[in-house]
């Protein structure tokens, strides 16, 4: 578990959680405050910089900094959510299907074939369309596409889990299905969800991103990291910083939980283990 | 004659956890130009770093230490990487434990044998020609053929003649085969040693012969040393050390052998196990000294020299110990008679078909009898033995008897209650099945005392969680486990515990009929006499009913009343265990009976039948 990945990974994950959770006391500033005489300000180290907004103002003279801490509230809020709620629908169909295999199994596998086989943005894009912008639908429109690739991964983990002798045994001593998929073949595959888990945040957090980057999911006045990217756009080349800094923000966070749930992986998996002599 | 292959006092020491470790200490053997050294030991003596000592593949963090490694006159330990890589291969060849895992499976056998060939320095255009005659030599049957198969379309014992072919092919000086045959049924495996040893004979080269089966050690080898835990305790003379063991290890070792004639005697089992590489820091002694009946406190504290008993003959051990280390002799076993007129398991006429899809659409069905027309009884209280090589259906047997698989056609009755056809029946817990391979079959989540009350936890059997904890104590004490073993997982166990605990978990369900599916084939012989023993025991007192599932004769031998023949799904022969040993009638019984190495280790073996012994290359 003390893997430079897990560690690195790890620390990047609650930095941002703590940012998010304290926002209002760690911003600098109220982010929908405009200070109109300061507009396009450039980061404090720059010339022409000011310590009240150390990244600099946007073209509504309104803190970079502030809006990125708040932008972390959505971000890792859609990102958690939607990863829960992947997790719980692909999880449950990969465990139905890996354990009771039969038509049970194909009906579930060829569902999940006919539903990767249609393009995630568009179909994520659709979904928006049909349910209408915010925060709830872009959770919604993330879980609807993104459950499948839970669902493959998953079982087939569960099926060669649920091949071991000690299922059959679990049988031979009397324990029905559910106890046996709850209790001896779960707590097996739990590595490989949590690991998924992880990497799911940072999937969300990027669709978050880009569905705020057209409008689709946060009203304007919520600070989002797509959404200041999409302000910045029009004044990059007089302020650049406006749209590095909350790409720098997305990046550090999506490489956070990448890196915990790559170390996760490997520290959880007992054949990737260092066996102890 | 100069000899191929000398060690002399070699110590190899690891590096773990920064401590200094002498994983094998001060080694010493000679091996002469064809002349044949037979490494015995269990797992964990040791003998396999001996072979990676000569590859110069020794894991991460471990080195010789100590000693000279001499090949032909050459130090291996001091030529460099590419001097020492040039030897492997021309001059110095192995013959891997698994073969199927030691070819590559995209790639056809004569690529892949062609490759070894240029490896070796012959020219391209002779290739097709040479590994066709080396494929035959091994009795490979259509050899031209066979050169453009994949592994995996042929079986274990095709692939391992191939790499024999392969190993011998660019006339080494010195072959080193690591456990050839273990891997291989029985039948297969008297064929292999056959052709290892002519292959050995015909080129004239020096073998040296790794394997844990101290009977067959005794038949393939001139000398053999007997490992144990990093050290050499025995060096000698084949029949010497078979005949005359001198270190009460060996002595043990040979006592735990389950025999294939005489009367049949309680095995002595050695108590505890090979201490692992962790705790060979707190041996200074004789490491084997903490499992020795005959230990005083000097050979607990110093390492003994080695002591001439004979020609050719030494051991590590005290001359005082020599008469005392004698095995005891066990009592008769009294074989258990049928308790009651229902018998605890009748088959009648039980067939079990797979069917499997193929061609367009999964249109066309082909059918696969795993057990056809199988019609037998168990008595209560009695040991039957299932024997059979792999494919026979003996597991299927098994997994029809607890009611993991339904019959396609036939009546199973269990104490005398039907088991309908087509309805999985697993209502009833008294019948237990345990599996062979311990890894695969205790859950790694669960720690020991839950894996044994597991079936305490829900149905009739319900025990509160609070009072599982007496139920698992005297489950331990049944099983032969150390009471502190309770709150440990499966992978902090050794692999005869694991074993005990797989045994455990089925006898918490308080069953009556037990299958136990080959639980000793992966076990070292001195476990094995314990669990043997143990399975015995709980019959003789708890009139458990026991069906042995197993491909060991000896083994079978040893535990059960009856005996069931099987081959290719087909029970072939059944009958009383002597009867069928003193005068087996079905010619599968006879070849089986064949392929095992005798007790007697002057008796000829591996058999050579007539029509191959006209083709035998000269």
């Amino acid at each position: 578990m003390r893997s430079p990945r897990v560690v690195i990974g790890g620390a990047i994950v609650v930095a941002m959680v703590i940012c998010a959770v304290f926002a209002p006391q760690i911003a600098p500033n109220d982010p929908a405050n405009q200070d109109l005489l300061n507009m396009l300000l450039p980061p404090m180290w720059e010339e022409g910089g000011s310590a009240d907004y150390p990244f600099g103002t946007d073209s509504l003279g309104r803190c970079i900094l502030s809006q990125m801490i708040y932008g972390a509230r959505v971000a890792l809020f859609v990102g958690f959510v939607a990863a829960i709620g992947a997790t719980l629908l692909g999880t449950t169909l990969a465990l139905l299907a890996g354990y009771f295999g039969g038509w049970i199994d194909r009906a579930i596998s060829h569902l999940v074939d006919l539903w990767m086989s249609l393009p995630p943005v568009v179909l994520s894009v659709t979904l928006m369309v049909g349910f209408g912008t915010g925060v709830g639908n872009v959770i919604l429109s993330i879980v609807l596409v993104d459950w499948t690739r839970f669902c493959r991964v998953v079982r087939s983990e569960v099926m060669v889990v649920a091949r071991k002798d000690f299922v059959a045994a679990a049988k031979l001593l009397g324990f029905g299905n559910i106890r046996i998929i709850l209790r001896e073949i779960l707590p097996s595959v739990t590595p490989l969800i949590i690991t998924l888990f992880t990497l799911q945040v940072g999937i969300g957090i990027i669709v978050e991103a880009i569905l705020s980057f057209v409008g689709l999911s946060v009203p304007a006045d919520v600070p989002a990291w797509g959404q200041m990217i999409a302000q910045a756009r029009n004044y990059m080349y007089q302020a650049p910083w406006g749209i590095i800094l909350p790409i720098i923000a997305m990046f550090v966070t999506v490489l956070g939980f990448n890196l915990l749930g790559e170390g996760l992986r490997v520290a959880l998996d007992p054949r990737l283990r260092k066996r102890n002599i | 004659m100069a000899p191929v292959l000398t060690f002399n006092d070699v110590t190899v020491t690891a590096r773990i956890e920064r401590r200094n470790i002498d994983v094998l200490r001060e080694i010493s053997f000679t091996l002469a130009p064809g002349g044949i050294v037979g490494l015995v030991g269990e797992s964990g003596a040791g003998k396999s770093m001996i072979g990676r000592v000569i590859s110069g593949l020794l894991p991460e963090n471990f080195s010789v230490s100590a000693g000279k490694v001499e090949f032909e006159g050459a130090d291996l330990t001091a030529l460099s990487k590419r001097e020492r890589r040039a030897l492997l291969g021309r001059r110095i060849a192995f013959i891997p434990q698994e073969p199927l895992s030691a070819l590559n499976p995209v790639r056809t056998i004569g690529s892949q044998f062609s490759e070894h060939l240029r490896h070796i320095g012959i020219e391209k255009n002779r290739h097709r020609a040479l590994m066709i005659e080396r494929l035959q030599q091994v009795q490979l049957r259509n050899a031209e053929e066979a050169l453009l198969r994949y592994p995996h379309e042929l079986s274990g014992g095709q692939c391992q003649r191939m790499l024999i072919a392969m190993a011998f092919a660019g006339e080494p000086s010195l072959v080193v085969a690591d456990e050839p045959t273990t891997a291989l049924d029985v039948m297969t495996q008297a064929h292999i040693v056959r052709l290892i040893a002519e292959q050995q004979k015909l080129h004239h080269t020096a073998l040296l012969f790794i394997t844990h089966d101290l009977r067959l050690a005794g038949h393939v080898c001139r000398d053999i040393g007997v490992m144990y835990a990093g050290d050499m305790v025995e060096f000698g003379p084949a029949p010497a050390v078979l005949k005359a063991p001198s270190h009460p290890y060996t002595k043990s070792l040979l006592a735990a052998i389950p025999e294939l004639t005489g009367p049949r005697r309680v095995l002595p089992a050695l108590s505890d196990h090979m201490p692992g590489l962790a705790s060979f820091a707190g041996l200074a002694g004789c490491r084997f000294s903490p499992r020795c009946a005959v230990k005083d406190s000097q050979c607990m504290a110093t390492r003994l020299p080695a002591r001439a008993v004979g020609e050719g003959h030494w051991v590590r051990c005290a001359e005082r110990c020599q008469a005392a280390g004698d095995a005891p002799v066990g009592d008769l076993i009294k074989l258990p008679d049928a308790a009651s007129t229902i018998p605890a398991v009748s088959f009648d006429r039980v067939r079990l078909s797979y069917h499997a899809s193929r061609g367009f659409l999964g249109l066309r069905r082909s059918r696969f009898d795993a057990v056809k027309q199988a019609t037998f009884t168990v008595a209560q209280g009695e040991i039957l033995g299932i024997v059979g090589e792999s494919g026979s259906g003996k597991t299927s047997v098994g997994r029809l008897i607890v009611g993991l698989e339904r019959p396609s056609e036939g009546t199973i009755r269990i104490n005398g209650e039907e088991r309908m056809t087509g309805a999985v029946h697993l209502t009833g817990r008294d019948t237990q099945l345990i599996f062979q391979d311990p890894q695969s079959a205790l859950n790694p989540r669960r720690s020991v005392l839950r894996l044994l009350t597991q079936a305490l936890e829900t149905g009739e059997n319900y025990v509160p969680e609070a009072q599982r904890r007496t139920a698992a104590e005297a489950l331990l004490r049944d099983t032969g486990l150390p009471p502190d073993c309770l709150e440990r997982f499966p992978s902090q166990l050794s692999g005869g515990q694991r074993q005990r605990v797989n045994i455990g978990r089925a006898l918490g369900a308080q069953p009556r009929l037990i299958v136990a599916d080959e639980i000793v084939s992966g076990l070292d012989v001195s476990v094995q006499a314990h669990i043997l023993n143990c399975l015995l025991d709980l019959n003789r007192r708890h009139g458990l009913t026991i069906v042995f599932i197993s491909h060991d004769l000896a083994v079978v031998r040893y535990l059960c009343s009856r005996i069931l023949m099987m081959h290719a799904g087909e029970i072939v022969e059944q009958g009383r265990t002597e009867a069928v040993f003193a005068n087996p009638q079905h010619p599968y019984t006879k070849a089986l009976l064949d392929a095992v190495p005798p007790d007697n280790a002057d008796q000829p073996w591996p058999p050579v039948p007539a029509a191959e012994r006209a083709s035998m290359p000269r």
